[in-house]
């Protein structure tokens, strides 16, 4: 394992990371963070959630909560200062600074999540993840996931979730936790679950960031991503040469006469356009081309997060469309077959939910009783 | 500092993301593989089924934060084109789910997964 950790840093990665006899050259987790750091930092988290989750008539139940979040802060806090430092050590970028508190709010939230008693806050607190994963969003540049995330997750997703919950449950009347549901109370086997959840994240973890060392190098650089799509929109090009005022009437720009494709060439700033008009038949013909250099390159072309994804998805993966529609149109088929299913509750069941009923209608209004006896 | 940071941050819509390091991808995937995790513990450990339908949404997310962060490694689109994928499954997945949930509750009164150890084959 010849790992040279100043041959990581910022750049790009050397094109001849191939297999040098079933070694790659890079491939150890050491150069992001060291293995018994990861493992500690994971037995911390564990520790802590498993203090935090749920479990009732515990006398110290409120402390036990706030260590566990103490150690949850702390096991964030070593992450976040060792991967830095390693980073650091190496020359390497860091992240932007806001992913910090996007990070800290997304896992602290899911972690309230899992161990908020009432169902009601752990989707509001879920709400709270999505709106931080946003952020994260925003910052890797997938602009238009972030919106339709808040959109679609926290607009349309989690209300049907809160629908649900608020219909299937009853509102618990004091704020004391006893008048809670013991199914909402207590966890089951906390230390056995979050054992398995941390040795989980521990090798996943330290499986990515060995696949990192793996990872092929970007196909294309940043220019030809660039050119790769624009070059499929002519009419955007066209657009912005017009708005930019550099195209006189007819002209528009080159395409090639094969592809289709718009002459441009995005690391030399170049572009070809074409005079359009009719030859001697009446068919139409190109009559003049020149070269668009550097100066009039239009400051406002490029293809933008949207441009690209649309792309992306109708060109690349139109079959993705297709299968997405199938499992939409049997979700909704499925979810009005079982919703509408009438149910006969058995016997004992409807008995003990009019106890309960009555018992609720005697503790809220005490004279409802006296009446009903009346009557 | 807050400002160097802010102009730092690539929200250009013109601009074209340049190529993003390993040491810049690696706590977005440690922060996905956190959240995957803590959506599975709680999918274990809490016994209110909405909850645990809660749990896997919340791992759905960890997985997209994963495919965003690579595909902005790799300066394509197909991590976002996935994700969108990833969004209509887990549309899917809380219509049915909760459809099944409310079936359920009306039978036994309860939203205790435990309220049907019957089912446990």
């Amino acid at each position: 394992m010849n790992c040279q950790p100043a041959n990581l840093s910022g750049t790009l990665r050397e094109p001849d990371s191939s297999p040098i006899d079933g070694v790659y050259e890079r491939d150890t987790v050491e150069h992001i963070i060291s293995p018994i750091a990861l493992y500690l930092i994971c037995a911390l988290g564990a520790v802590g959630i498993a203090l935090a989750l749920p479990r009732q008539h515990h006398e110290h139940a409120k402390t036990l909560e706030r260590v566990g979040a103490i150690a949850l802060a702390a096991a964030f806090g070593l992450a976040a200062l060792v991967l830095g430092l390693r980073a650091s050590d190496s020359g390497s970028a860091l992240p932007n600074i806001f992913f910090y508190p996007f990070a800290a709010i997304a896992i602290g939230a899911a972690v309230r999540m899992i161990t908020h008693k009432r169902p009601v806050y752990s989707a509001l607190y879920f709400i709270m993840t999505i709106l931080a994963s946003c952020g994260m969003y925003l910052l890797l540049s997938a602009e238009f996931m972030a919106f339709a995330l808040v959109i679609i997750y926290a607009g349309a997703i989690l209300i049907t979730y809160l629908f649900v919950i608020m219909l299937a449950t009853q509102a618990p009347t004091g704020e004391e936790d006893e008048m809670l549901d013991e199914v909402d109370a207590v966890a089951r086997e906390p230390f056995l679950a979050t054992a398995i959840g941390f040795v989980l994240v521990g090798l996943i973890t330290s499986a990515m960031f060995t696949g990192i060392g793996h990872l092929p190098e970007p196909m294309m650089t940043q220019a030809q991503a660039a050119d790769s799509v624009l070059a499929h929109l002519p009419k955007k090009i066209d657009k912005a040469l017009d708005r930019a005022g550099v195209l006189e009437e007819g002209w528009r720009v080159a395409r090639d006469h094969e592809s289709g494709l718009a002459m441009i060439d995005v690391d030399a700033k170049t572009i070809e356009i074409e005079l359009l008009g009719d030859d001697a038949n009446g068919n139409e013909t190109v009559l003049a081309t020149r070269t668009l250099t550097g100066d009039q390159w239009p400051a406002e072309l490029g293809a933008d997060n949207l441009d690209r994804l649309g792309f992306n998805l109708l060109n690349d993966h139109p079959m993705m469309i297709e299968t997405a529609g199938i499992i939409l149109l049997m979700a909704m088929l499925g979810a009005t077959v079982l919703a509408r299913k009438h149910i006969e509750l058995e016997e004992d069941l409807k008995a003990a939910q009019a106890r309960k009923l009555g018992r609720m209608l005697e503790d809220t209004h005490p004279t409802a009783r006296g009446a009903g006896g009346q009557a | 500092m807050m400002i160097r940071a802010l102009e730092s941050l690539q929200l250009a819509q013109l601009a074209f993301p340049s190529e993003m390091p390993d040491s810049v991808l690696a706590p977005y995937l440690f922060v996905s593989a956190a959240m995957f995790a803590i959506g599975l513990i709680g999918f274990l450990t809490r016994k209110n089924m909405i909850i645990m339908f809660l749990c896997t949404e919340l791992m759905f997310q960890a997985s997209g934060l994963a495919l965003i962060a690579f595909g902005r490694h790799h300066l394509g689109s197909d991590g976002q084109t996935f994700v969108i994928f990833v969004l209509c499954v887990a549309a899917a997945e809380a219509a049915m789910a909760l459809a099944l949930v409310v079936l359920l509750f009306r039978h036994r009164e309860s939203l205790s997964a435990s309220a049907w150890k019957e089912l446990n084959g």
